[in-house]
């Protein structure tokens, strides 16, 4: 007899701790969401409060990752710069996850006209330079956490299009949506109930190999100054602002760096253990 | 006779996440030079794992725990990785299973053959490509010297599959192993690889190991049996002995439950009752005792002695040897070893009156290119007949088997009767209402009279749902409300005899067999009048699809289904269906009762697909293939009679005049200018 699913569950699970990668992805994530989620509580200074004697201070019991220009707590900032990040990662992953999914799956299952229009969609979209489009829109609009908040939304729904939509395609011929059709399943309840349990999968997984990618889209477009508008904190303002004190101290630098290193890997691992565990085709052997 | 393979006291592992599986367990027999020997057994029995054993490409998991396996004299398991290396293909070579995935789609056979000789330098690339043209010519592919240089994809799936052994025996290996060579071909081209089979293996002087599920080919191709069930070797003899005189009671049992070889006509099939064992689980005594009929309390405590015959013919039985011998086994051949369920089925009432599904001069066409490209290539009618003028009826209580070879359109019907399809002309009626491209709006209340088996048990039930969400999903979208869930779940799953357990589980966690009764369920949750069943028992073992039929029988008789099973097997097929329409090229080429048909076909091709079936009887072997050649592609469908490519009695007229449907005595129906008589 085979086993039920809740033991299933239990030995993916124990594949997943067995994996170290997996388990230090999975404390880097952790450790990157708790000091964003709790950072009033766990930051010894207020970000913006300023300290002119202590200025660009090396690392220090009393500055834990030195001070900037102005004196302000470096640490304090990046653990209020991990909130901007989280936010951004967060919502910018979860809205273009579902719009790319539904899109992908209309585009899956539609007429084939709608597909090629969709599609041409997502190749222009995917054809602009990130930057250059960022450049574009916030000449336009002028630098603010929504703008960089819409182009990350409108930058990677493409991709999560493509995915839902092959995978829609795959299924839309196979036996069991077939048999649904022969019941009388309405095209709503195929998709929600039979395409995207399967669809997912990989999108999910793609969404944690994603977080790193917009966080840096993040820092990077705060750090031309693109993005997050001084005072508030942000990994890519102490990085910029590190980037111009950097004669006077390498600290900022290397202080606003590391979080982000650190993010990317942690995400990275996490998604690639996920993938090992739950998809099935990159199981070894016969 | 001398020995090439012997394979002794091999035990095998598969380390997985379950624990180890011990999928061999101290198998032992000897493979003589020159013979064919038959690994037979059912799914999870383990004959596929011998095969990869002996030429060392188990799967990483894998881990030989004792035995040996010497071919000449070299012990293949402890090989070096290098010499192993060179006796595969030049002395041990392979025969897959699919030819559609075991052959490189983007090299030629020239190529490919090419490479398969790399280990023979002395020979130029003219020498090697005349070497491979003239395998080609032996193995029956007409035009070899222009077809070499062709793809796989320009071959057919018979042709494909000849290519195949050609490319097996080009290094001309002392031994072939052949892995279920015909599963993935029709009844016809069957018949023909087993011929070329057997013809190679006379000229050549190779031995071949084949393996299969299927008893007919074992019985039609093979010297020596071997009979493996749930990783032991149970029985091995002398196909003779094996068919005529089998001892051991699992054997007995496989026999019994081949339809074919079930000469009486009943709607009860045997089965052999349980399931396979789980081999994570240690366990004593004899494997088989959980489901054989002659357990006694010893078989679960002691193995089974091994009483053999003469050297390389033994059974493991306690039947056969020891305290506990019973000198009345095996009994006389007429005597019925497994039960075939106790109670007879009422007689059922005679289908008459006005049928319940009408479906008159029905054609679909599928466009195979755009309007724009037909008009600029010149083509006027940029459509293929799937299904072409299908004229057929269901009354109720009836069962009509639906009979035609891979791409004869059955399933397509089937398919444009439940409206998952457009059809271009014809009419369709179900109870008098016509539901021709009715649209889905309207048509959905009807889907509660009709339903639909499909023919992958578990690819056709959706990955993600367990099997009580499947098993009400029918409840839920026709918005019957109401009733509480979960009684309907346990009344439905009563109904088709699945173990409550099981409604908490997903498709990939069940048995072929078991996602089958969900599939049933699934059908029968509304309370439907006619049943669509595409290939029931495809997929599913001898003993299992037993089981799944005589439940189709029962509801039948219990709920007054009419059943439309579209299939390709027919020696099942013969027990329960009243009617038979058989397909080719999508018409319909013979129609009328199925003992009629069986005894006296009237259309050539009918002759062909009943005679085409394996005899499971190793006395009546035959002589000749009746018909050779392959189904046309439906582009190239003839101006004349669609069989007139391959009949044997094809006369000058049916070249030209498409054969119209006559009526015949008895409720008959033909489409044969020149109709066969039989006297």
């Amino acid at each position: 007899m085979r086993e039920s699913a809740a033991r299933e569950r239990r030995e993916k699970l124990k594949l997943f701790l067995t994996n170290w990668q997996g388990v230090f992805g999975l404390i880097l994530v952790l450790l990157f969401f708790a000091s964003a989620i709790f950072a009033p509580w766990i930051a010894p200074y207020d970000p913006n409060a300023i300290d002119i004697p202590a200025r660009l201070s090396k690392p220090s019991a009393i500055h834990l990752a030195g001070t900037d220009q102005l004196g302000r707590d470096t640490f304090s900032r990046i653990l209020y710069g991990g909130r901007v990040a989280l936010k951004i990662a967060a919502i910018g992953v979860s809205v273009s996850l579902v719009v790319g999914l539904l899109l992908g799956m209309i585009a899956g299952f539609g007429p084939r006209w709608l597909d090629n229009l969709l599609l041409l969609v997502f190749d222009t979209v995917r054809a602009f330079p990130t930057v250059i489009l960022a450049l574009a829109t916030v000449a336009l609009t002028g630098p603010s956490l929504a703008v960089v908040l819409a182009i990350v939304i409108v930058t990677s729904i493409p991709s999560y299009a493509r995915i839902a939509r092959t995978a829609a395609l795959s299924l839309r011929n196979t036996d069991f949506i077939m048999a649904e059709r022969s019941l009388g399943a309405g095209l709503g309840r195929i998709l929600w109930h039979h395409v995207t349990p399967n669809v997912m999968g990989p999108l999910l997984i793609l969404g944690a190999m994603d977080v790193p990618v917009i966080v840096t889209v993040e820092a990077g477009l705060s750090f031309l100054g693109l993005g997050v508008l001084p005072p508030t904190a942000s990994w890519g303002t102490i990085l910029n602002e590190g980037y111009l004190v950097i004669r006077d101290t390498p600290w900022m630098v290397i202080a606003g760096g590391i979080p982000l290193i650190l993010t990317t890997l942690g995400f990275t691992f996490l998604g690639e253990a996920l993938r090992d565990v739950f998809d099935p085709r990159m199981g070894r052997g016969r | 006779m001398d020995t090439l393979l012997d394979i002794r006291n091999l035990s095998l592992d598969f380390r997985t996440t379950r624990g180890r599986v011990k999928a061999l367990r101290d198998i032992s027999f000897p493979v003589r030079k020159g013979r064919i020997i038959g690994i037979v057994g059912e799914s999870g029995s383990g004959k596929s794992t011998i095969l990869w054993s002996i030429m060392g490409l188990l799967a990483g998991n894998a881990e030989v725990t004792g035995g040996e396996i010497l071919f000449e004299d070299r012990n293949m398991l402890t090989l070096s990785e290098s010499s192993r290396r060179a006796a595969r293909g030049e002395e041990i070579s392979v025969v897959f299973q699919d030819p559609m995935t075991s052959q490189i789609p983007v090299l030629t056979y020239a190529r490919q053959m090419f490479d398969i000789l790399y280990r023979r330098p002395n020979l130029s690339r003219a020498q090697k490509r005349e070497a491979a043209i003239d395998m080609m010519r032996r193995v029956g592919i007409p035009d070899p010297e222009a077809r070499v240089d062709q793809y796989p994809h320009q071959f057919s799936g018979g042709m494909r599959q000849r290519a195949g052994i050609a490319m097996a025996l080009l290094t001309g290996p002392k031994l072939l192993l052949a892995d279920e060579p015909t599963t993935a071909l029709d009844v016809t081209m069957e018949a023909q690889i087993i011929h070329l089979l057997q013809g190679l293996q006379s000229e050549f002087g190779a031995t071949i190991v084949v393996v299969s599920h299927n008893l007919g080919l074992i019985a039609e191709l093979c010297d020596d049996v071997v009979v493996m069930y749930a990783g032991e070797v149970i029985e091995a003899g002398e196909v003779h002995d094996i068919f005529h005189h089998a001892r051991h009671p699992y054997t007995r049992a496989l026999l019994e439950c081949d339809p074919a070889r079930v000469e009486k006509v009943t709607r009860r099939l045997p089965v052999i009752p349980g399931d396979i064992p789980d081999l994570t689980r240690p366990r004593k005594g004899c494997i088989y005792s959980p489901r054989c009929q002659r357990a006694m309390p010893t078989c679960h405590d002691v193995d089974p002695p091994t009483a053999a015959t003469a050297p390389g013919q033994f059974a493991r039985c306690h039947l056969l040897e020891g305290p506990h011998a019973d000198p009345t086994w095996p009994p006389p051949a007429s005597v019925l070893t497994v039960g075939r369920g106790t109670e007879d089925l009422p007689p059922r009432p005679d289908p008459a009156g006005t049928p319940l599904l009408d479906v008159r001069d029905l054609n679909v066409r599928f466009r195979t290119m755009g309007p724009i490209r037909a008009r600029l290539r010149g083509i006027d009618d940029p459509f293929v007949d799937a299904v072409l003028d299908v004229s057929l009826s269901v009354r109720p209580g009836e069962t009509v088997g639906l009979v035609g070879e891979s791409g004869s359109g059955k399933t397509t019907l089937g398919r444009t009767i439940l409206n998952l399809l457009r059809s271009e002309a014809g009419t369709a009626t179900f109870e008098g209402q016509d539901i021709r491209n009715m649209p889905e709006s309207r048509f959905k209340p009807l889907r509660r009279d009709m339903a639909m088996m499909f023919q992958d048990p578990v690819g056709s039930l959706s990955p993600r749902k367990s099997v009580r969400a499947l098993i009400t999903e029918p409840l839920l979208i026709h918005g019957i409300t109401g009733r509480d869930l979960d009684v309907e779940a346990e009344r439905l799953a009563d109904m088709v005899r699945l173990p409550k357990p099981f409604l908490t589980r997903y498709p990939h966690e069940l048995s072929g067999g078991q996602a089958r009764r969900v599939g049933v369920a699934r059908a029968l949750a509304l309370n439907p009048k006619l049943i669509i069943a595409d290939e029931p028992t495809a997929g599913l073992d001898v003993s299992v699809q037993g089981e799944i039929l005589n439940l189709m029988a029962e509801l039948q008789a219990e709920h007054g289904l009419s059943y439309l099973i579209i299939t390709h097997n027919l020696p099942v097929i013969r027990h329960i269906a009243d009617r038979l329409a058989i397909m080719y090229l999508g018409r319909i080429v013979e129609q009328g009762p199925t003992g009629a048909i069986f005894a006296n076909p009237l259309h050539p091709y009918t002759q062909a697909l009943v005679e085409g079936v394996p005899k499971p009887d190793p006395d009546r072997r035959r002589k000749h293939v009746s018909i050779s050649g392959e189904v046309p592609s439906l582009l190239r469908r003839p101006p004349g009679c669609d069989f007139a490519t391959r009949c044997p009695y094809v006369q000058d007229r049916c070249r030209v005049e498409k054969p119209p449907h006559f009526d015949a005595p008895a409720g008959r129906q033909h489409a044969c200018l020149f109709p066969l008589t039989h006297n």
